[in-house]
């Protein structure tokens, strides 16, 4: 690698990897692409774009491959000739190489890290070297052992270390980083999957591997796992010879996904807007800032209400100006985190003719509206849906060529992707111009599967049996196929749209096609929730109100029969309520013990008795409509992830509703 | 084994009360409580306890910064995080700044003891 041209590589990598990712799907569109189109200027510029700019780094693994594709996609577009198959197929090869090769630089410059710090080294003994005067810089004492500047000494043995992050474990990404520093205290970390950052709250436990260049023994390497809580299953033994790539070292690169914020990709005839990569963390990070200012400024205008008149009114318009201001930030964080459509539809164009060729069909896809932005949230849930929609749509809708020539249909099926905003929606729509649902099929299922019965079934339109395909477990195709099918039906799409506060809908004609609606929020708010269960209902709580969980025997203090009484709290007297009184709802619990969960609300803390806790589950939190809204110790609505609704508490509203209870109670 | 001097750091009144009854009743000893980060680290130079309990969001100094200077001051100090649930960026900080270990809130006794014990190796 050239020296000194290592200021741009992340520059280069950033914008190679956009680049080739665009090219891969407009490759595929090159197909049909009229003679002379815009598409062959497009991917005749990526690709020599890539080019230009690997040469003035420095990589000539890039340079060779682009200038190979470059030559052939230049003498394709001289000739005027439609590509053929292989053609494609060879210049999809050259994209996925090149996008390997791309990664390698990344790669190569985690790598120059280490160089980095042998910089650092040098620095620092010299700084030794003066009289001390002010503190030395700090030095993080997990990095002394293992960063010293060495190379990697290829005489070392190589270890394979596999270990388990436990199921409950709640930060599986913190849990991962103290493996690692332990792993790197003990010799060269030469590669560990997934990294703590991949790791960052995918809670539920995970199997983590490493490889670890270390003269210790496999002993002393599994002895230094005994200290790590939440961390099983330990697996230490030696690596086949040739193990692993070159070491990196994975926490010297910036975290996080790199994102353009602004939406500014370059436009073809257009100067490109001023855009500044940010790490799509650093936007959450801003947005959940952003909306504790909002909930200090509610708690400052709660403050004010016990002002003195004559201070009031100025103190509330100061506070009403703020609020607005942070409101506005609020907006405008959320809209930087606004990420287009095509972030999902991109790979699309190849996934489906993969798909379509391993089926012996023909689908063209097509993409509208991929600039339609949505929140990072909504399309980070979304992946998984629409893929599954898009191969359903493959997988059943689409006849075969022949079966479609012989109904008189052109042989490729067109399969649209259309996505557009509406007011504060934007709705996605999936249509196939297949073969259409089996109308038929799906009332007899939902009859043979027990879900309706045969007289109901004859009653139903046309519209309503559509609709029993999102029924779970229902399925019109005897077996599963490899493509979809396997137990994830679209039961599981519905579940995951509502789960994001939107609405799935369907329309089919025989013959004609399908079509699937989503119909999703542009923002969502997403709330981590402590679930428990009273009377039979299931309840969630915010759980950054819930300060502990415990379990208080009342039997022994005069039965159930208490709306408001004390019970010591580690040692501390804490007020205690019982939500089933509170909600005039039966207690269903067993005698004996009864979990309480401790609250804190604006310096507040109280015990609210339960009949089970159950769980807890990240949810997107919707408001309450009315007339719900007028509920006191009601905070909004969700869907879980099961599809099940739930009504999320407010813990200062059950406080206050309990207090007034007690003071009526009292007064009596 | 001489008995384990522990320094708890929260802001919360509450979360230092149940704290000190989870370690008193295991048998530690509480050396001492600090309620912001710039009266941890002097707690922590003036008491030098075997652990401490450090929460991550307090006034005046954030419990990052107040480990950071406590790693300073003792490179093999033992400080145990106490974090909410979704602050787990703010643990990774923590631990990049030299942080032992961490917990999550809502937490039981018998959850905090099972990681001090595991990070003490008992």
């Amino acid at each position: 690698m050239a020296e000194g041209a290592h200021k741009y590589l992340p520059l280069f990598v950033a914008e190679a990897i956009e680049h080739l990712t665009a090219l891969a799907s407009e490759l595929v569109k090159l197909e049909h692409e009229p003679r002379g189109g815009p598409l062959w200027d497009s991917v005749f510029r990526r690709l020599h774009s890539v080019k230009g700019s690997a040469a003035t780094v420095g990589l000539p693994a890039i340079v060779a491959i682009s200038h190979a594709a470059e030559a052939l996609i230049g003498k394709l577009k001289a000739s005027g000739a439609q590509p053929d198959r292989t053609q494609i197929d060879l210049l999809l090869q050259a994209t996925d190489a090149l996008t390997r090769e791309v990664e390698r630089a990344a790669a190569e410059l985690k790598r120059e890290g280490q160089g980095a710090s042998s910089l650092v080294a040098l620095l620092e003994n010299a700084s030794k070297a003066l009289p001390e005067i002010t503190p030395p810089p700090a030095v993080k004492p997990s990095e002394k052992p293992a960063e010293k500047p060495a190379a990697l000494d290829p005489a070392l043995p190589r270890l394979d270390v596999f270990f388990s992050l436990s199921k409950t474990c709640q930060a599986p990404g913190a849990r991962a980083l103290i493996a690692q520093r332990k792993l790197r205290a003990l010799g060269t970390l030469v590669e560990m999957e997934p990294s703590p950052q991949q790791l960052m709250q995918k809670k539920g436990g995970a199997r983590v591997s490493a490889l670890l260049a270390t003269a210790r023994s496999l002993d002393e390497v599994r002895a230094a796992f005994s200290g790590i809580p939440e961390v099983e299953e330990v697996e230490v033994r030696v690596a086949p010879l040739g193990a692993g790539p070159a070491p990196e070292i994975a926490a010297d690169e910036p975290q996080g996904q790199l994102r353009a914020v602004g939406g500014a990709i370059s436009v073809d005839d257009g100067r490109p807007e001023a855009t500044v990569r940010v790490r799509a963390q650093a936007l959450d990070q801003l947005l959940d800032q952003a909306a504790e200012v909002l909930h200090g400024i509610a708690r400052l205008r709660e403050s004010a209400r016990k002002l003195p008149e004559s201070l009031a009114g100025n103190f509330e318009a100061e506070i009403d100006r703020l609020r607005r201001t942070a409101r506005e930030l609020h907006g405008r964080v959320m809209t930087a985190r606004l990420t287009p459509f095509s972030a999902l539809t991109e790979r699309l164009p190849r996934a489906v003719r993969e798909m379509a060729h391993r089926l012996g069909k023909e689908v063209d896809l097509e993409v509208q509206g991929s600039e339609v932005e949505l929140d990072r949230t909504v399309i980070d849930a979304l992946g998984d849906p629409l893929t599954h929609l898009v191969r359903n749509a493959i997988d059943h809708g689409f006849e075969t060529s022949a079966q479609r020539a012989a109904v008189h249909k052109s042989p490729r099926g067109k399969l649209l992707l259309h996505a557009r905003r509406e007011r504060d929606k934007v709705l996605v729509e999936i249509s196939d111009d297949g073969r259409g649902l089996d109308v038929a099929g799906l009332r007899t299922r939902a009859v043979e599967m027990g879900a309706l019965l045969p007289g109901r079934a004859a009653e139903l339109t046309e519209q309503q049996c559509l609709e029993l395909a999102f029924l779970p477990g229902l399925s019109t195709r005897a077996e599963a196929t490899d493509l979809s099918g396997r137990g994830v039906g679209l039961d599981a799409v519905k579940a995951a749209v509502e789960a994001l506060g939107g609405k799935l809908s369907v329309r089919s004609t025989a013959g004609r096609g399908s079509q699937f609606t989503l119909e999703l929020p542009l923002s969502v708010s997403m709330a981590n929730l402590l679930l428990v269960q009273v009377g039979g209902e299931l309840y969630g709580l915010p759980l950054h109100r819930v300060v502990v969980t415990t379990e208080h025997d009342l039997s022994a203090r005069g039965g159930e029969g208490f709306e408001a009484r004390s019970i010591a709290v580690m040692g501390q007297l804490l007020r205690a309520y019982s939500l089933s009184k509170l909600f005039g709802l039966p207690s269903l619990a067993p005698p004996g013990p009864r979990p309480f969960a401790v609250l804190e609300v604006d310096g507040i803390t109280f015990a609210l008795s339960v009949d089970r806790l159950v769980g807890q589950e990240e949810a997107v939190l919707k408001p309450l409509f009315p007339p719900l809204d007028r509920i006191k110790g009601l905070a909004g609505t969700t869907v879980l992830g099961n599809g099940r609704p739930l009504l999320v508490l407010d813990p200062r509203g059950l406080y206050e509703l309990a207090e007034s209870a007690a003071r009526l109670k009292g007064a009596a | 084994m001489p008995q384990r001097r522990v320094l708890i750091v929260d802001d919360a009144l509450f979360m230092r009360n149940t704290l000190r009854d989870i370690f008193t009743n295991a048998g530690f000893a509480v050396a001492g409580e600090a309620d912001d980060g710039v009266q941890a680290v002097n707690l922590f130079r003036e008491l030098k306890p075997d652990l401490v309990t450090m929460d991550i969001v307090m006034p005046y100094k954030s419990g990052i910064d107040a480990t950071r200077e406590i790693v300073q001051l003792d490179p093999a100090a033992v400080v145990i995080m106490c974090s909410a649930l979704g602050q787990e960026s703010l643990v990774m900080e923590a631990i990049e700044a030299g942080a032992t270990d961490f917990i999550v809130k809502p937490f039981r006794g018998e959850d905090v003891l099972a990681v001090v014990k595991k990070v003490l190796g008992e």
